[in-house]
């Protein structure tokens, strides 16, 4: 009796843990590769084309695959890099001199008195942040534009600026600590 | 009609962008939407007749018809008048940049 009552106990133990995994295999089911969108979400979304990739998701495939470096994205800037370490377990590096240096935001501003209506800004700008069209003024939507310059260089008569935008409380951010790592005093580092 | 279409409708100004977000019957046209954003209202500038209207940076009639997504753009006349702003860089001795030819034509 005792014999049985011990398979029956076990056996139901096996049946609760089996039907509790196999539940939670459905329900925390992992969709695809989602570390890609990750490395997309902490990328500064600017589609400038710093990184040598046509965007920021493309550059973010490209660090996944292991054909990019963590440290082409000057506007992601140096805490951007640290970011990507830290999700990627990979070594801290400084921002790669040849791929631009990092800049306070910006956004481009058109001096409306010397634009000239050619729509060429608006063709090379990414996130579609220049209204305007042939022969009509053109003008920056703030909050489209991404800081980028892409537009800079097409104008022919040079009337586009970059203007820092001044930290509001709206636009700060906490800077990442940066401890210093030194071996104590009177010791020599091994 | 029963489908909707999500459209916006620009105004920009150096200083301030007005955005408005519209959710219209299918079939509408790009007046339509002028009408309905309430910018014609705020600002009482913009002439129906005068200024120009377009879709995406193209240049538009008031009876296109919208399509899912479109943003509708209000143009404002240039300042500037493109031939002088290249004579005067002409001479200042700045080359005109790639591109600027065709416009030139244009203009």
């Amino acid at each position: 009796m005792e014999l049985l009552i011990a398979i029956a106990v076990m056996a139901l133990g096996a049946v609760v843990l089996g039907a509790a995994l196999g539940y939670a295999s459905i329900k925390f089911k992992v969709e695809g590769d989602p570390i890609v969108e990750k490395v997309d979400a902490i990328l500064p979304q600017t589609q400038c084309g710093q990184c040598g990739f046509p965007g920021c998701k493309p550059y973010a495939e490209a660090i996944v695959k292991g054909e990019a470096e963590i440290n082409q994205c000057p506007p992601g800037g140096d805490e951007g890099v640290r970011k990507l370490a830290d999700l990627l377990g990979k070594e801290y590096k400084p921002l790669s001199a040849e791929h631009g240096e990092e800049k306070p935001k910006a956004v481009a501003v058109i001096r409306e008195e010397t634009c000239i209506g050619c729509t060429l800004c608006i063709q090379a700008c990414p996130v579609d942040a220049i209204v305007g069209a042939a022969k009509q003024m053109h003008t920056v939507v703030e909050s489209l534009c991404t800081g980028c310059e892409l537009c800079l260089k097409p104008c022919p008569v040079e009337c586009i600026d970059m203007v820092p935008v001044p930290e509001t409380l709206d636009t700060w951010k906490w800077k990442y600590p940066v401890i210093e790592i030194k071996p104590a005093e009177g010791r020599k580092a091994a | 009609m029963a489908e909707s279409l999500s459209i916006e409708v620009i105004y920009a100004l150096p200083g301030k962008q007005e955005c408005v977000r519209l959710k219209l019957p299918e079939g509408s046209t790009l007046q339509q939407a002028l009408e309905a954003s309430g910018l014609l209202e705020k600002y009482p500038d913009i002439d129906l007749k005068k200024n120009k209207f377009g879709v995406f940076a193209k240049l538009s009639k008031l009876d296109t018809v919208l399509r899912n997504r479109d943003r509708v753009e209000i143009y404002r006349p240039l300042i500037a008048d493109p031939k002088e702003v290249r004579k005067q860089r002409a001479a200042e001795g700045k080359v005109m940049k790639k591109g600027a030819g065709e416009e030139g034509e244009a203009a």
